[in-house]
């Protein structure tokens, strides 16, 4: 249970700021400290263990069925990211609690925070590839809301939505590829697919596998060419981009990568695609952070670089690149995030970020400078900080790999990041400082403190890599490899290594570049350079109209062409099922029919016809339908379905009174709008999709089923697992309970929804009075009516609680009782009017259909206190001498909540209506 | 099923199928509105109230159970026709029009406006 | 003679549907229409307590007795619309 609790503190710690932000930001920022320090502390706890080579797991069954469970393992990949993610976590909560403005809404940032945290730290811990997918989806989520939190800028809103598409399409993509991946290896647990290597890479599902997920990581780990939504996401506040995009979210791309390393790495196509990638990222983005002037900019187009770097490494697939890769994964986390925390506190002692208006900030800003110092200079990979001892590593394994174009690359690209590191640091701290409107002086103690910690690391880890960082690199790259790695990362390797001269030449070059700057820059700003965001755009403003052109084409809000798109998909597969499969009559007698059916049948397509016909005019329309409904729910008594009879008789009623509500508000009848060539061709669809149904239901009924009907599973179980005689009754509240249980909700909102409808159309101009033109006879209320409909009311509750209690054994049931009653009430309000009915009405219908959906839901939480899942339903039988033996079962219960539910809904739109259609005062 | 019985309910079957078909005609065949407004409410309200009634005794005879909600229907059929014959009246008189009498109370007709002077 | 008797019955009402229809055609005035199909439904009624006699089954009750109870209310309603235009004041 310990590691899905730690994965569940930080999103209880998400829940906190609502509740203490009126305690001030200190107490809120201690809170969420609190839960991060604690899944911190619990997550130490385990070091030992792993150090021992122990793998910690924790497994829950979710939905075993699917293959998905909330399974969590913690291995040293999972240690060395979950430090990061909760150390520099704890960081940045400090750091933002003293960054951000008293004005901002301090309370949601810290929400979204965390909920990323939570996110992070789920995807490194998930054993379960699927429950990574969860949680995959849910960082580009609670990144969108970080990186949009200044919703007020146009451009913070763009960086979302770009960061959120990319990722998003990538995610969509990665879904796809671990879906293969877990096919392919037989589970969906990391345990069970890292042990099939050999079966993974024999699969002729690799490569689509391998391209989706790489697709997926390479999105959310900004690898060319994806690379264009990183830069533009730095419109997020900067405790966030020192977060996301140096620490968490950038490097959950690489994490996949790592974390599938053994079984997806050692294959050419992975070298290739993995490498070129990494390699091509990693020097374009240096070089375009040569030519930024702002400081995030900078920042950003060298986290891309180094992501590609630890691509690069990765692609290499050897055991000594991985555990480089992992090394600088570390080092590059901890330089990246003092770095922008540095880059915000510049921003806001000079209120810029240009670094052509920055300069000279070394006296007035001494511990900002000395901080800067270090982690420029390791990032520039300077001895002896940490940012040298991964950048040699990757320059040692570059240099033994084949061909030449690969370490001269990489060399180039250090070369360039030894550049644009200098220039970051030269142009904002050195030189002449410019006029500044307000004197920049260092920030107070909780702004500098994190970055200062970090820096502390970054020398540390420089001057005493094995003891500060080798066990846990030892531990991620055993983890990453699925070999014992024991790493020797020393500063000093003598004058053989070849990375050693490569340094030397990066160095070299890199002031010659700097020293030829303004001719360059000169050939950059003149160059005609490709907009990514401008490619973005037109993209998705491509895509956008073709999807609008899609939906316009199939339903532009015609309710005919919708009809016809969909009939003529019927009728294609229809036609196609027919020819297919060319035998019409099936292997069943058909049964002998008499003289009354056959009448009543004829009236039924006679009338059916007719309405048809005769549609424009609506009231005798609905006459005719009322036939129709008439003669189905006779045939459902003759057919032996009583419970479908009963049901179709009462809703007809409800039906006529509801329809006959609304032509009130409806012209008399319908203008005649089609003619000619249309009526023809929809009259033409009409009749070939009817006369398919036709012969599909004949087709139907005159062989026996494919496949046993699942009807002799409840007639069977009705009595001895539900405790009921009537299956349809037990169908509908034990076996389909769930079914029953969201069919009232949605009854119910949907009756509030007319209620609020009509609610809001009331003493507005939009409240069409009603037609009263043809009918205005003297005698509103008849005496004889009023007089009859209520000796009528009693015995109509008698017939429906008599099918309540009977529902569960003979047909009846809640739905069928609170329409009668419904029938009933509607009964009084016809002959006594709305003002009558609701003067006399105790309880309101809204309280009704809440009553019900409470009732169902309590039947349905009853079953938790007798261990057994939502809605599992109990019975027992009872013995009370002068009645019948009967049984007492939870879903009588809840079928009251049916008919509570069904009862207000039906009331609720009805008074709702009436009300609409009453002469109002005052107009 | 004693011959008697047998006896009693055939014949209520035959006086229930002739007088609901007598009703059905007699809408058909009678040429006042008001007229025919007589054929179904009485005529094939006896119908239905004897096949309810030999119904419910063959039911009875051939399953032993007491079947009450035979009396229900009736009751509901008896209670309820009187009052579509009332509001079918209203709406014939309403929309068609026809001369009535005067109601010798001094009162107009329900449902009629008093004539403006 | 049950068997005849009921068969006869039957036949009559069944009759009597196939009358309605013709009414329903012919019908001069909306009043009359309404009025055929409220007699429809007693006829239907009829029909379906003697298919359920025929087929000694009481369940075929429980729809008449529901369709006897609420037949009627369809019939109001259609009157009340033609005398008042409205079924709800």
């Amino acid at each position: 249970m310990s590691l899905a609790l730690i994965a569940a503190l930080p999103f209880l710690g998400a829940l906190t700021p609502a509740l203490t932000q009126r305690f001030g930001r200190g107490i809120a920022t201690a809170t969420v400290a609190l839960f991060s320090a604690a899944a911190l502390l619990l997550i130490l706890q385990h070091v030992p263990a792993i150090m021992a080579g122990q793998t910690i797991t924790t497994q829950i069954n979710w939905l075993p069925t699917l293959g998905l469970n909330a399974n969590f393992r913690l291995d040293g990949l999972a240690l060395l990211f979950a430090l990061l993610i909760l150390g520099i976590g704890l960081l940045i909560q400090i750091y933002a609690r003293f960054y951000l403005d008293t004005s901002e809404p301090y309370a949601r940032f810290l929400t979204y925070l965390m909920l990323f945290q939570g996110a992070m730290l789920g995807i490194v811990l998930s054993d379960n590839i699927l429950l990574l997918l969860v949680f995959w989806e849910m960082t580009s989520l609670s990144s969108f809301l970080l990186i949009g939190f200044w919703s007020h800028l146009p451009k913070a809103r763009q960086g979302a939505r770009m960061a959120l598409a990319t990722t998003g399409a990538g995610g969509l993509a990665m879904i796809a590829g671990l879906l293969m991946l877990g096919h392919v290896a037989g589970g969906y647990d990391l345990s069970t697919i890292l042990g099939e290597r050999a079966a993974i890479q024999a699969s002729p599902l690799y490569v689509p596998a391998l391209l989706l997920i790489l697709l997926g990581a390479f999105t959310k780990s900004a690898q060319f060419p994806f690379h264009y939504w990183l830069p533009h996401a730095m419109a997020a506040p900067t405790p966030v981009s020192a977060y996301l995009h140096s620490a968490t979210m950038v490097k959950a791309g690489l994490f996949l990568l790592a974390r599938l390393w053994p079984v997806l790495a050692g294959t050419p196509e992975w070298f290739w695609i993995v490498t070129s990638a990494g390699l091509i990222t990693m020097s374009f983005a240096a070089g375009v952070a040569l030519f930024k002037d702002d400081l995030k900019a900078i920042l950003a187009y060298s986290t891309v670089s180094h992501l590609g770097l630890i691509t690069f490494l990765l692609g290499l697939g050897t055991k000594a690149a991985a555990t480089a890769a992992v090394f600088h994964i570390l080092c590059h986390a901890t330089f990246k995030a003092a770095l922008f925390m540095l880059a915000g506190i510049v921003d806001h002692a000079t209120h810029t970020r240009d670094i052509r208006a920055l300069g000279g900030l070394r006296r007035a800003m001494p511990i900002s400078f000395a901080l800067a110092s270090i982690a420029t200079l390791s990032m520039a990979g300077i001895p002896p900080l940490n940012g040298f001892l991964s950048k040699e590593m990757m320059l040692e394994e570059a240099a033994h790999t084949a061909p030449w174009v690969i370490p001269v690359l990489a060399t180039f690209a250090a070369l360039l990041s030894v550049a644009y590191a200098l220039r970051f640091l030269v142009y904002t701290f050195l030189g002449q400082a410019p006029a500044y409107a307000h004197a920049p002086h260092d920030p107070g103690a909780g702004l500098w403190l994190p970055p200062a910690i970090l820096a502390a690391l970054v020398v540390a880890i420089g001057l005493a890599p094995m003891a500060m960082a080798g066990w846990l690199v030892d531990a991620a790259a055993s983890a990453t490899t699925g070999e014992a790695v024991h790493a020797h990362i020393a500063l000093w390797h003598g004058l053989q290594p070849p990375a050693l001269w490569m340094s030397l030449a990066a160095v070299g070059g890199a002031l010659v570049v700097l020293g030829l700057y303004p001719a360059l820059r000169a050939a950059w700003d003149g160059a005609h350079k490709p907009d990514a965001k401008a490619m973005f755009d037109a993209g998705m403003g491509w895509l956008t109209k073709t999807a609008t052109a899609l939906t316009q084409g199939l339903h532009n809000g015609s309710l005919s062409r919708g009809f016809a798109v969909g009939l003529c998909s019927f009728l294609a597969l229809g036609l196609y099922a027919y020819l297919s499969a060319p035998t019409l009559p099936g292997t069943r007698a058909l049964t002998q029919i008499s003289f009354a059916p056959v009448v009543a049948f004829g009236l039924l397509m006679t009338a059916a016809l007719a309405a048809t016909a005769l549609h424009r005019k609506r009231l005798l329309a609905l006459l005719l339908t009322g036939i129709v409904g008439l003669i189905l729910s006779a045939s459902f008594a003759y057919l032996s379905a009583p419970d479908l009879a009963l049901t179709q008789i009462t809703v007809e009623v409800v039906t006529i009174a509801l329809m006959l509500l609304a032509l009130n508000f409806l012209p008399k009848t319908t203008p005649r709008k089609t003619a000619g060539f249309r009526k023809l061709r929809d009259g033409g669809l009409a009749v070939a999709v009817g006369t398919g149904v036709a012969a599909l239901a004949y087709t139907l009924m005159t062989r026996e089923a494919m496949f046993p009907p699942i009807s002799a599973f409840h007639l069977a179980q009705s009595l001895p697992g539900a405790g009921g005689h009537n299956a349809v009754n037990t169908i509908i509240v034990d076996f389909r309970g769930y079914d029953t249980y969201g069919e009232i909700i949605v009854l119910g909102i949907a009756a509030l929804l007319i209620f609020a409808l009509t609610e809001s159309l009331l003493g507005t101009r939009w409240a069409v009075q009603p037609d009263h033109a043809a009918g205005d006879e003297g005698d509103a209320h008849p005496v004889m009516l009023q007089t009859a409909t209520r000796l009528i009311l009693p015995m109509a509750m008698l017939v429906g609680v008599y099918l309540f209690l009977r529902g569960h054994n003979e047909p009846g049931g809640g739905f069928v009782a609170g329409l009668v009653f419904a029938i009933g009430l509607v009964l009084q309000y016809i002959a006594s009017g709305q003002d009558w009915a609701a003067a006399r009405r105790r309880i309101p219908y809204h309280a009704m259909i809440g009553a019900g959906v409470l009732v169902a839901s309590a039947t349905g939480i009853g079953s938790f206190l007798a261990g057994r899942p939502f809605l599992t339903s109990n019975f027992t039988h009872g013995h009370l001498p002068p009645l019948k033996d009967f049984e007492l079962a939870t879903a009588a219960l809840f079928d009251l909540g049916v008919f509570l539910c069904v009862l207000g809904a039906v009331m609720l739109a009805l008074d709702a209506l009436a009300r609409l259609a009453k002469p109002q005062e005052g107009r | 099923m004693s011959l008697g019985v047998e006896i009693l309910i055939s014949a209520l079957l035959v006086i229930g199928g002739c007088f609901g078909l007598i009703g059905s005609f007699g809408l058909l065949k009678l040429r006042g509105a008001m007229q025919r407004l007589h054929a179904p409410t009485k005529a094939t309200t006896v119908g239905v109230g004897a096949s309810l009634i030999a119904a419910a005794l063959a039911t009875y005879m051939a399953t032993g159970v007491a079947n009450w909600q035979g009396v229900l229907v009736a009751a509901f059929l008896f209670l309820t026709a009187p009052l579509s014959g009332l509001m079918l009246a209203k709406a014939h008189r309403h929309l068609d029009r026809p001369t009535v009498p005067p109601t010798g109370t001094g009162a107009p007709w329900a449902g009629e406006r008093p004539v403006k002077p | 003679m049950l068997t005849y008797a009921l068969t006869f019955a039957i036949a009559c009402f069944a009759l009597a549907l196939i009358l309605n229809l013709w009414r329903l055609a012919t019908a001069p005035t909306m009043p009359d229409r309404i009025l055929t199909v409220d007699t429809m439904v007693i006829n239907i009624i009829a029909l379906i307590v003697l298919y359920g006699a025929k087929a000694q089954s009481a369940v075929s009750f429980d729809a008449a007795l529901l369709l006897a109870m609420t037949g009627f209310v369809s019939t109001v309603a259609f009157c009340k619309f033609l005398l008042r235009g409205g079924i709800i004041e």
